[in-house]
């Protein structure tokens, strides 16, 4: 008998595993449902689609690096309203049902709308996530010169490069004191700040929106809880994500911030599972529970999901809470496990010069490298991933790790 | 097992001459000729390195093409991919330069084009019969061969030196 | 018939070709079987982007690798690429200059009369020489003039109130102006190498430029050391006259006792001649019909010039001597002796024999010769020769049956002399007319090596074709010169088929002229690597006779195939002198775009000449040819 895989969610962790099942069982029958209109895209890439120096197609997932596995039936504009997972029977928004004998739920996750601050559902408030997103977005910066971002995390940072690039200026209000606060400490952020600066980005950090004020065309400004308020036409929401878990609320599967899934992908009822941002894992970095959003992390964990629903028991590594590379304004940054150092028990080392910062961090013993964060230079990085990820012992490595003199002859 | 060449490394022929980096930067570069890739602009760069170890140990380094490639997993663009003779290559017109394949790599062989925003590794030098740093090591040092080949040499090699041994 | 061998890419001599199938046949490793074992070459090397100088080092600036641009004392590629450059530059000089010192000495020992297997042959130079130094000459006996010249060519070697007299004094007065004001006159030669080696050391110099002006102030001084070289080899051995020989290994005879000289200096080969001379009886005794001395490279080139002796092969093919299995006696001095030729002579049982205190090869008998016993330790190694050949005699040879004819023996008198045959009164007349009206298109002078990266003598045979049918006078030196004369290029017979008509009505009036019934030979041999001071003299005379300086003349230098560090300083003193030169091997300066930037082109604002890099021996050709009608038009010639 042929397995029937369902998979609930055509991104990252969806169409990894969909593509991990397909190599392992050539036969079996695997359904992607897909609440996008779009068939799967690779998401990070959708900047490029406000700036229009991409179109859909050209960042389809379907033909490159993994997602080359044949017979994936992909339905797009499916979504999954509720699930029976011990009858095994999925409900959509059109009433049709959908049985299966595995499923993965890969529902992923959507922007956080912070309710204290009114008027977000206005039109002109946008949050760059999705490709509709972007094409909603470019359609509005037509009319507007001016676009106030609320959050300053790398997705609003990459929606304010896209729209500088469309020559609309952009004002980035930060509660934080420091731009980036989830990937490092404010005073880490200084490299990246002067180039964020150099590059034109208006940023005001340690206020926030109170309310967005709107006339006939929606917004036309952003009030601020300092009283000033900031013209625009449009607002874009950059606050974190929220797991999508909707479809499983008032199912057997048990829902604690995200769906848990324990260390085999599996979720707490027979033949469930889940992956990806709407997945509760744990940071093998802090030993904690999390639930990251990052494009790299859900294919990891797809990729663990879509063994284990083959049949091949494979235990997943964990993810870094924190792990993230990119470059911003020419800056290349990699944030990588603990580096929040400020006012915690640990052995810490920063190394910083006019274009560099390094910092280094250890457990307070000293005997582990929990994380690490570059920016100006991100050579080796991966090294220290590997560091930290595998918990290698670092007597040997410790000076290396310290004064970025680590190479892999050192792991021989 | 693979039926498809790899380059393997053989750390104790290793002399340090950096033949390997100079030929890999000649074939990538638009002359492939020496005396005129020097005058390049940009100027072309090696994709293996040659590290150092105490005790005057020198390793060369490059990308070994994973059977299960982290970067590959981890790029957000589509960027790489596996080629058809098994190396796992980054498409430079893809590549958007986030540097997550150098975030995610733990042999730390990625390198980055940072005036074009483009990560570079070994290609294992797809217009050429042997790869250019193969080529160029005047101590094979570097060999290219498939894993059981290499394997089967490493064998012959080994039970030579027992038989001396014994021998002796 | 020309048969396909499997040898044309190594080189085009096909006597050579011949011997390495031999050489192959016998698993004797020869130069191009090593180089074949030495490739890839280390492209640090080969840009000059490594340096040595220091024990902090060894340092290499990887060219394509943005982060390292100094080695670790901070030097950057130009520094590291000039630096490197002047050590070669300063090596050049040492060995010219080194072989000029022997023979000073040696012409010093003669006029004490310490040395009594020499004598002043040329008397007539001698004076020559003298009065270019003001030294007296009138009513005093030839070994009182000859102590002093001695004196004065040692003197020219260490720093003192004069400048280097064999530099400022023979060449053009508006040269020496130029070189003065550029601060390029040598103060001493053994001075200007040093230094260079001081200026070159860890933490000295580090202008690039001012290195290379270094570079050039060296070079001058090496043409010092060749020109001395010349002059004192003509006073005591005499100054060449043309004479017919023959060249390649067919000079070898199996039934004669077979001695080839190597190396350089004819203080010593001259003597091995003489005694070798006398004592063919103790030969025919041994079974041999007599013994039959053979050079190789400037050894070859000195004998040959003055006594006919044959040149047996040049430079990269020295082993295929030894390969033929019939020298019964490898004897050889200093300089481009490759260590190698010991250990072919072991495969061939026969002996490679040393003479010189500081050129020792392991595996080579040892025989000390000094001037004051030179003719005894002549002997002794005639003696290890005749021993030789006894072993080899009834053992079979392979000798190639190819010989080349050859007319050698040109030096600037012997020239001035063929020509005051067409003009008596003013002998430089006929050649400075034949430029003037375009006979003569210009001069080109091939110098230097072989180089086993380029199949053997490809280079010249290539460009000197391509110029004579261009009506450009060739003349040679070194192992240039017998790269062309084991080509026919000196055989008068070829004159016709090789040269452009207007440069063959000029040759072969001059060689009627003077009772030869028919041309001179097309490529006009100077003798050995010394000897381009020849080429020197022989433009500067002509430029003062036209009223101009050397960086006028539409002259030319090509070294199309380099190997010694000879070569690069040769080649320096001439761009020195004002010629633009032409190096068919790529320098190892490529790693500085300065460095490679000042040698062929910024220079040339400074002295006139430049280096032309060009692999490409067609390429090259148009390139010189380029250069002359530059000149020619700069002199208002057609």
């Amino acid at each position: 008998m042929e397995t029937r895989y369902l998979i609930v969610g055509g991104s990252a962790a969806g169409m990894a595993a969909a593509h991990t099942i397909r190599k392992k069982d050539k036969t079996g029958a695997i359904t992607v449902l897909s609440d996008e209109d779009t068939l799967p895209y690779f998401r990070p890439m959708v900047p490029y689609i406000l700036t229009g120096k991409k179109q859909v197609p050209d960042i389809a997932l379907s033909g490159t690096g993994i997602f080359v596995q044949p017979r994936i039936d992909v339905r797009t504009g499916t979504i999954v309203t509720s699930v029976d997972p011990v009858a095994k029977i999925l409900t959509t928004a059109s009433g049709k049902t959908w049985s299966y004998d595995k499923v993965l739920f890969a529902t992923g996750s959507r922007p956080y709308l912070p309710e204290t601050v009114k008027g977000l559902d206005s039109p002109g408030v946008f949050s760059l996530k999705t490709v509709a997103d972007a094409a909603a977005m470019a359609q509005r910066s037509r009319n507007t010169d001016h676009v106030v971002l609320l959050g300053g995390g790398i997705l609003n940072l990459k929606a304010a490069f896209a729209l500088l690039e469309k020559k609309i200026k952009v004002t980035l209000v930060v509660h934080s004191p420091e731009v980036l606060s989830q990937l490092m400490d404010p005073e880490d952020a200084f490299l990246i700040r002067k180039a964020l600066d150099r590059a034109g980005l208006k940023i005001m950090t340690g206020c926030s929106a109170d309310h967005v004020v709107t006339d006939a065309d929606g917004v036309c400004a952003v009030a601020l809880d300092n009283g000033t308020q900031i013209p625009c036409r449009m607002v874009c929401v950059g606050k974190g994500v929220i797991p999508n878990t909707e479809c499983v609320r008032g199912s057997a599967i048990t829902v604690d911030k995200g769906i848990l899934a324990d260390p085999f992908t599996a979720c707490s009822v027979k033949d469930t599972f889940a992956a990806g941002d709407v997945a509760v894992t744990h940071d093998p970095a802090t030993g904690e529970k999390t639930v990251t959003a990052l494009w790299t992390n859900a294919v990891d964990m797809g990729i663990c999901a879509g063994l284990n629903m083959a049949g091949i028991p494979t235990r997943y590594t964990g993810t870094l809470g924190i792990m993230n590379a990119t470059q911003v304004a020419k800056e290349p940054f990699v944030a990588m496990g603990r580096v929040h150092t400020k006012g915690r028990d640990l052995e810490t080392h920063i190394d910083k010069t006019d274009t560099t910062y390094r910092k280094i961090v250890f457990n307070k013993e000293g005997t582990r490298l929990v994380g690490a964060l570059f920016i100006g230079d991100i050579t080796h990085a991966g090294m220290y991933r590997y560091v930290i990820r595998e918990k290698k012992p670092i007597d040997r490595i410790k000076s290396h790790l310290i004064r970025h003199t680590l190479h892999y002859g050192h792991f021989m | 097992m693979s039926n498809y060449k790899e380059i393997f490394v053989k750390t104790d022929k290793c002399t340090g001459c950096l033949t390997c980096k100079i030929a890999c930067a000649v074939e990538h570069s638009e002359t492939k000729s020496l005396f005129s890739a020097i005058r390049e602009s940009p100027r072309p760069v090696s994709r293996v390195y040659v590290e150092w170890l105490p005790g005057n140990a020198k390793v060369p380094v490059l990308c070994r093409h994973c059977e299960e490639a982290p970067c590959l997993n981890a790029c957000i663009s589509g960027a790489i991919s596996r080629s058809d003779t098994n190396a796992v290559i980054t498409d430079a017109g893809k590549c958007i330069g986030c540097w997550t394949c150098v975030m995610v790599c733990p042999y730390g062989v990625i390198g980055r084009d940072q005036t074009l925003a483009k990560a570079f590794r070994c290609d294992r030098c797809p217009d050429r019969e042997i790869p250019a740093c193969v080529g160029a090591c005047p101590t094979q040092a570097l060999v290219y061969e498939t894993v059981d080949g290499f394997s089967k040499t490493k064998r012959k090699t080994v039970s030579r030196e027992l038989l001396t041994r014994e021998g002796a | 018939m020309t048969s396909e061998t499997p040898f044309q890419h190594l080189t085009t001599d096909p006597a050579v070709q011949q011997m390495l199938a031999k050489a192959k046949e016998n698993h004797i490793s020869t130069v191009w079987d090593r180089y074949e074992q030495m490739l890839p070459q280390c492209g640090f090397g080969e840009t000059g982007l490594c340096c040595r100088h220091c024990l902090q080092g060894p340092c290499r600036i990887n060219p394509f690798d943005p982060g390292a641009e100094t080695g670790i004392c901070g030097a950057n590629a130009d520094v590291m690429v000039a630096r490197g450059l002047d050590r070669a530059i300063a090596a050049g000089t040492a060995a010219h200059s080194g072989h000029a010192k022997h023979l000073a000495h040696t012409l010093l020992k003669m006029a004490r009369g310490q040395a009594k297997d020499y004598k002043i042959t040329d008397p007539v130079k001698l004076k020559k020489v003298a009065a270019r130094l003001h030294i007296a000459v009138d009513g005093r006996a030839d070994t009182d003039i000859a102590l002093d010249v001695a004196k004065a060519a040692l003197a020219d070697f260490h720093e003192k109130d004069t400048p280097v007299l064999w530099a400022a004094g023979v060449v053009t007065p508006g040269r020496v102006e130029v070189l003065s004001k550029l601060g390029l006159v040598p103060k001493g030669i053994d001075h200007e190498v040093a230094e260079i080696m001081h200026r070159t050391l860890y933490g000295v110099d580090a202008d690039p430029v001012n290195l290379l002006l270094g570079g050039l102030r060296c070079s001058v001084a090496d043409l010092a050391g060749c020109y001395m070289g010349t002059d004192l080899a003509d006073i005591l051995f005499g100054t060449p006259t043309p004479l017919a020989s023959q060249a390649n290994l067919g000079t070898l005879k199996k039934e004669s006792v077979n001695i080839a000289l190597h190396g350089h200096n004819p203080v010593l080969s001259e003597i091995i001649v003489k005694v070798a001379g006398e004592m063919a009886d103790e030969a025919v005794a041994a079974g041999a019909d007599r013994i039959n001395v053979v050079g190789i490279c400037c050894t070859g080139n000195e004998l040959m010039e003055r006594h006919g002796i044959p040149s047996c092969t040049h430079s990269v093919s020295q082993e295929m001597a030894l390969v033929t299995g019939a020298v019964d006696a490898m004897i050889v001095d200093y300089q481009c002796i490759m260590p190698s030729v010991a250990s072919v002579a072991e495969c061939m049982g026969t002996k490679v024999i040393t003479t010189m205190d500081i050129c020792k090869i392991t595996g080579a008998e040892h025989i000390d010769v000094k001037e004051e016993t030179a003719a005894e330790n002549a002997r002794q190694a005639i003696l290890q020769a005749i021993a030789g050949f006894k072993k080899r005699k009834n053992k079979p040879t392979h000798i190639p049956a190819l010989t080349n004819t050859v007319v050698a023996g040109f030096s600037t008198e012997s020239i001035v002399a063929a020509l005051s045959k067409l003009n008596a009164k003013d002998p430089l007349a006929p050649l400075a007319d034949s430029i003037k009206s375009g006979n003569i298109k210009g001069v080109c002078l091939f110098a230097g090596c072989n180089n086993v990266k380029i199949p053997q003598d490809i280079n010249y045979t290539k460009i000197a074709a391509k110029l004579l049918k261009e009506n450009v006078l060739v003349v040679a030196t070194g192992c240039g010169a017998g790269s062309l004369m084991r080509h026919d290029f000196m055989d008068p017979a070829k004159t016709r088929d090789l040269c452009g008509n207007g440069l063959f009505a000029v040759l072969n009036a001059i060689g009627e002229a003077n009772g030869l019934g028919g041309p001179l030979p097309s490529v006009l041999h100077l003798g050995s690597c010394v000897d381009n001071s020849r080429a020197v003299e022989i433009t500067v005379a002509l430029a003062n006779y036209l009223g101009v300086d050397i960086n006028q003349m539409p002259v030319v230098a090509s070294a199309p195939e380099p190997t010694s560090e000879k070569a690069v300083s040769i080649g320096t003193y001439a761009v020195a002198a004002g010629l633009p030169t032409h190096v068919g091997v790529m320098l190892p300066v490529m790693g500085s775009a300065l460095v490679a930037k000042v040698l062929t082109q910024t220079v040339k604002d400074l002295t006139g000449g430049y280096f032309i890099v060009e692999p490409d021996p067609d390429k090259a050709a148009d390139m010189l040819l380029q250069a002359l009608n530059d000149r020619r038009k700069g002199l208002g010639l057609v």
